[in-house]
C-alpha cells in the first residue's frame, strides 16, 4: 500500500474522491495520490459522485467545476442539501479557480495545470485540518 | 400674371379714373362700366388666388383662400353699388348688403394680408403635425440615403411645393452634397455633369441660394432666383425653380447641411414659408442627428462585440488547452517522481503513452486554433479524394467506443463522395467527443450514414443532457456558450462545433442540430454526393 511519504504515512489510509470529466486527468490524479498512500475513488461528474457518496465517505473531495450532467456548483449544493460536509478542494481552470472555490464555499483550490507538489501540499493541508480535530469538517454523515 | 392681362387692367383702371374725374355729371352708363371693370378685375383675382391656394399648403393656402374670399366679396360690394345706382327703389337693402359685403371683404383681406400670429400658428399646425409624426420614424430607416430622400419628400408635401432637396455637409471635402436625379442641366462644367450622371450634385458654401443660406446659417428666400443669382440662372431654370427657399440644417454647433425648397412660381407670402422651412430644417437636423447617434451606437456595439469575441476566443482556447496541459504536466512529474524513488523500476509505458497522446491532442488543438483565427477566408483548400463516408464513420465509432460508452453504426454500407478525409475525420471526432462528453455512462451513441437525392447524410445521436431550444440556433457561432453567459456551463464545446460548421460549409454541405433537453441531441450533417466536376475522375 503506501510507499514513501514526505510527511510520514497517515495512520489509516484516507479515502479521496476525485471528480473530473476527463478520464486521463482522473487516472493521473489517482496514480499520484495512490503513490502517496491514499485510497482513491473517482467519478466523471457530480451525479456519479453523489452515487459514490451513498456508499463511501471520503475524507476529501477533489472537484472539477465544469462538467456535463451535474457540474461542480450543483454537486456542492446537493452535497450541502444532504448535510454532508467533506472538505472540498476545487481543481479547475486557472483563471477562475479561486472565485469558483469561494462561490461554493470550498476549503481550498488548485488551478489547472498544477504542479504535482502543489496538489500534494493542498491535499495534505486539508486532510490535516480535518484530522486535527477541526470539527467543522467531521460533521457529515 | 400674363403681360397682356396686366396691361389691359392698367388701361381699364386709367380709363375708369379718367372718366370718373372728367365727366360730370356722371351718367349711369359710366358708373355701370366702372362697376363692370372692377368686378371683372376682382373676379379674375379671385380665380387666380383660388388656383394659387390649390398648389399651396398650410398658412399660404389659407391666406390665399382668405384673399380670394375678400376679392369675391369686394366684387359683390361693388356690384351692389352699381345696382343701387341702377335700381334706386331698394336703397336700404342695397346699403345694408353693400356694408355687409365690404365688412366681410375687409375681414378676409385682413386675415389674408395681415393675419395675426395666433391665426398663422393655427393654420400651420396640421401640416407640421403630419411632418413631425412621420419624422419620428425616419431615423430608423434602413439606409442612410433613404433619410434625406424621405425628408425631402415630406418637406415638399408640408410646404405644398413640387420639389425639395437636402444637401448634406461633407466636412472633409467642404461641400454640400445633393442627390441628383434626371438628366444633367445644360451649361454645367464637365466634371459636375459627370458627377450629376452618377447621382451627385455638389455645392460649395456660398454657391447658389442653398450655399448662401448654409454659409450665413439663416433661412433665405428669393422670389426670382434666376434674377437674384444670374450666375446660376440656367441651373435654376433646369430645376424648374423660380422661387427658392433655403434653410440651414444645424444641430447645436454642428452644421449638417441645408434644406432647399423650389417652387415654379413665387409664393406671395414668403416670410411665413421661410419660418416653416426653418422649422422643417430644424426637424431634419433632429432626424439626421438621431441617425448619426444610432449609427455611432451600432459602431460601439460592433467594437464591443469584436472585443468580446477576442476575449471569448482566448478563454475558449485557454480552457481547451488546459486539460491536455494538466495531464502532461502531472504525468511528467509523476514519472519523474517515480524515477527518483525507484531508479531501477521498469519504464511506466502506460504513463509514457499518455504523455504522447496528450501531446498529440495539444498539437491538434493548436492547429484548430490556427484554423479558427485565420477565419474561413484563408482556410486551407480541401484535399478532395474519393472517400467512403460509411468507412470513416465506422472507424470514428470504433475510436470512441470505451468501457463507459458504446458507439453503434448503422445505415448504408457504402456512401462515396469527394471529400477531404482528414477534415471529415475532424468533424466526426468533434461530434463524437461532444456526444461522449454529454452522455451518461453506459449511454449508446448512434452514428448513421445514408444517401438520398444526391446528398450524403450523417447523423450522430447521443442520449445526453440535450441543449436548451434557445441555444440550438446559436450553437455554431464562434465560441457560443449557451444562453447564460455564465462561463461555468461552458465546457469547451463551442469551438469544436464552430470548426465542424466551417469544414461542412467548405464542402458545400449543411449542419444542423435537433435536441430535446433531458433526452439527447442529434447532429445532422449533409454533404453533396456528386463526384463529377469536383475530383476523382
Amino acid at each position: 500500500m503506501p510507499e514513501q511519504c514526505p510527511l510520514g504515512p497517515p495512520q489509516v489510509a484516507q479515502l479521496i474522491l476525485v471528480i473530473d470529466d476527463d478520464p486521463d486527468i482522473r487516472e493521473v490524479v489517482r496514480e499520484i495520490l495512490e503513490g502517496e498512500g491514499y485510497l482513491v475513488t473517482t467519478a466523471a461528474n457530480g451525479a456519479e459522485a453523489l452515487r459514490v457518496l451513498e456508499q463511501q465517505r471520503p475524507a476529501l473531495v477533489l472537484l472539477d467545476m465544469r462538467m456535463p450532467v451535474l457540474n461542480g456548483w450543483d454537486f456542492a449544493a446537493a452535497l450541502r442539501a444532504r448535510g454532508a460536509r467533506p472538505p472540498i478542494l476545487v481543481m479547475t481552470a486557472a483563471q477562475s479557480a479561486r472565485r469558483w472555490a469561494e462561490e461554493i464555499g470550498a476549503q481550498g483550490y488548485i488551478a489547472k495545470p498544477f504542479d504535482l507538489s502543489d496538489l500534494l501540499t493542498a491535499v495534505e493541508r486539508l486532510l490535516s485540518q480535518t484530522t486535527s480535530g477541526n470539527g467543522s469538517y467531521n460533521s457529515y454523515n | 400674371m400674363p403681360w397682356l392681362v396686366l396691361r389691359a387692367a392698367e388701361a381699364g383702371l386709367f380709363a375708369c379714373v379718367a372718366g370718373l374725374a372728367l365727366i360730370a355729371p356722371r351718367p349711369l352708363w359710366l358708373t355701370l362700366l366702372c362697376v363692370a371693370y372692377f368686378c371683372t378685375v376682382l373676379l379674375y383675382a379671385t380665380g387666380a388666388f383660388v388656383r394659387q391656394a390649390r398648389w399651396s399648403r398650410g398658412v399660404t393656402r389659407r391666406r390665399m383662400q382668405a384673399v380670394a374670399l375678400g376679392s369675391l366679396f369686394l366684387a359683390a360690394a361693388i356690384l351692389i353699388t352699381g345696382l343701387r345706382a341702377a335700381v334706386p327703389a331698394y336703397e336700404e337693402v342695397w346699403t345694408v348688403l353693400g356694408y355687409a359685403g365690404a365688412v366681410i371683404s375687409g375681414l378676409a383681406y385682413f386675415l389674408g394680408f395681415a393675419a395675426p400670429r395666433f391665426v398663422r400658428r393655427a393654420w400651420q399646425e396640421p401640416e407640421l403635425r403630419d411632418f413631425l409624426r412621420e419624422a419620428a420614424q425616419l431615423p430608423r430607416l434602413a439606409t442612410l440615403d433613404a433619410i434625406p430622400a424621405e425628408l425631402e419628400q415630406r418637406a415638399a408635401e408640408t410646404l405644398g411645393a413640387p420639389y425639395a432637396a437636402i444637401g448634406l455637409w461633407d466636412e472633409s471635402r467642404q461641400v454640400l452634397r445633393f442627390r441628383a436625379t434626371g438628366t444633367p442641366p445644360p451649361r454645367l462644367p464637365p466634371e459636375r455633369t459627370e458627377a450629376f450622371r452618377q447621382g451627385i450634385f455638389e455645392l460649395r458654401p456660398g454657391e447658389m441660394i442653398a450655399g448662401r443660406a448654409f454659409m450665413a446659417q439663416r433661412a433665405l428666400f428669393s422670389p426670382q432666383a434666376a434674377r437674384a443669382d444670374p450666375q446660376y440662372a440656367a441651373l435654376y431654370r433646369a430645376f424648374g425653380a423660380t422661387a427658392v427657399l433655403a434653410a440651414p440644417i444645424t444641430a447645436g454647433a454642428r452644421r449638417l447641411g441645408v434644406l432647399v425648397v423650389y417652387a415654379p412660381r413665387a409664393p406671395l407670402f414668403a416670410e411665413d414659408d421661410l419660418e416653416l422651412v426653418q422649422l422643417l430644417a430644424d426637424q431634419a437636423a433632429v432626424v439626421l442627428e438621431s441617425r448619426a447617434l444610432i449609427d455611432e451606437a451600432a459602431r460601439v456595439c460592433a467594437r464591443e462585440e469584436a472585443a468580446r469575441l477576442k476575449e471569448d476566443f482566448l478563454s475558449a482556447a485557454a480552457h481547451d488547452l488546459q486539460t491536455p496541459l494538466t495531464i502532461l504536466l502531472a504525468q511528467a512529474q509523476l514519472l519523474e517522481r517515480r524515477a527518483l524513488r525507484h531508479p531501477d523500476a521498469p519504464a511506466d509505458l502506460v504513463g509514457v503513452r499518455r504523455l504522447v497522446r496528450e501531446a498529440r491532442r495539444l498539437r491538434s488543438l493548436v492547429l484548430e486554433f490556427i484554423d479558427v483565427t485565420q477565419g474561413g477566408q484563408d482556410a486551407a483548400p480541401l484535399r478532395r479524394e474519393r472517400v467512403d463516408l460509411a468507412i470513416l464513420a465506422r472507424e470514428a465509432c470504433a475510436r470512441f467506443t470505451s468501457e463507459q460508452h458504446s458507439c453503434m453504426f448503422e445505415g448504408d454500407p457504402s456512401v462515396v463522395g469527394a471529400y477531404d478525409a482528414a477534415r471529415i475525420r475532424q468533424v466526426l471526432d468533434n461530434l463524437l467527443e461532444n456526444a461522449v462528453k454529454y452522455s451518461p455512462a453506459g449511454g449508446i451513441i448512434c452514428v448513421r450514414v445514408w444517401q438520398r437525392d444526391g446528398w450524403a447524410h450523417l447523423t450522430v445521436t447521443d442520449p445526453g443532457i440535450g441543449i436548451p431550444p434557445g441555444d440550438v440556433l446559436h450553437l455554431f457561432e464562434r465560441f457560443q456558450r449557451g444562453t447564460n453567459v455564465d462561463d461555468r456551463r461552458f465546457a469547451g464545446m463551442g469551438l469544436g462545433l464552430y470548426i465542424c460548421r466551417g469544414i461542412v460549409d467548405q464542402h458545400g454541405g449543411h449542419i444542423q442540430v435537433e435536441s430535446v433537453p433531458g433526452k439527447g441531441t442529434t447532429v445532422h450533417v449533409t454533404l453533396p454526393l456528386a463526384l463529377e466536376g469536383v475530383c476523382c475522375a
